[in-house]
């Protein structure tokens, strides 16, 4: 059985435009045009989601987000990798090569 | 001060439409 990851480090991320999406409490909730499903992204899921408005590389977001949380860069990079195949499993985000 | 990290997770919440 393949572990592979559907995101890699290097790979440049953007939105899906077109879905509706809301602050409630400090955590990002969204309406998905596409499907009908509504998400939580929570905290940190919101601040993915604010950075990959533009196309922006994996290891930038990964950066970025260690000069605002306590976390170290593996820990960092593996949770966000994973956040980040979730999205695009829902087709919310794009991948290089998609746009 | 850097603020406590989480995982970051994504949640599908379900919304049942009530039909009226």
């Amino acid at each position: 059985m393949s572990t592979k990851k559907m995101v890699s480090l290097k790979d440049k991320v953007q939105q899906v435009k077109g879905n509706l999406v809301s602050d409630m409490g400090g955590e990002k909730v969204m309406l998905s045009i596409e499907n009908g499903k509504y998400y939580n992204l929570g905290e940190i899921g919101g601040d993915i989601w604010e950075l990959i408005s533009e196309p922006i590389e994996i290891d930038q977001i990964v950066s970025k987000l260690m000069d605002h949380y306590e976390v170290t860069r593996e820990e960092c990079e593996t949770e966000v990798t994973s956040f980040l195949a979730q999205l695009k499993k829902e087709n919310l985000i794009q991948l290089k090569g998609d746009f | 001060m850097k603020k406590h990290w989480q995982k970051p997770t994504l949640e599908v919440l379900e919304i049942t439409m009530t039909m009226a």
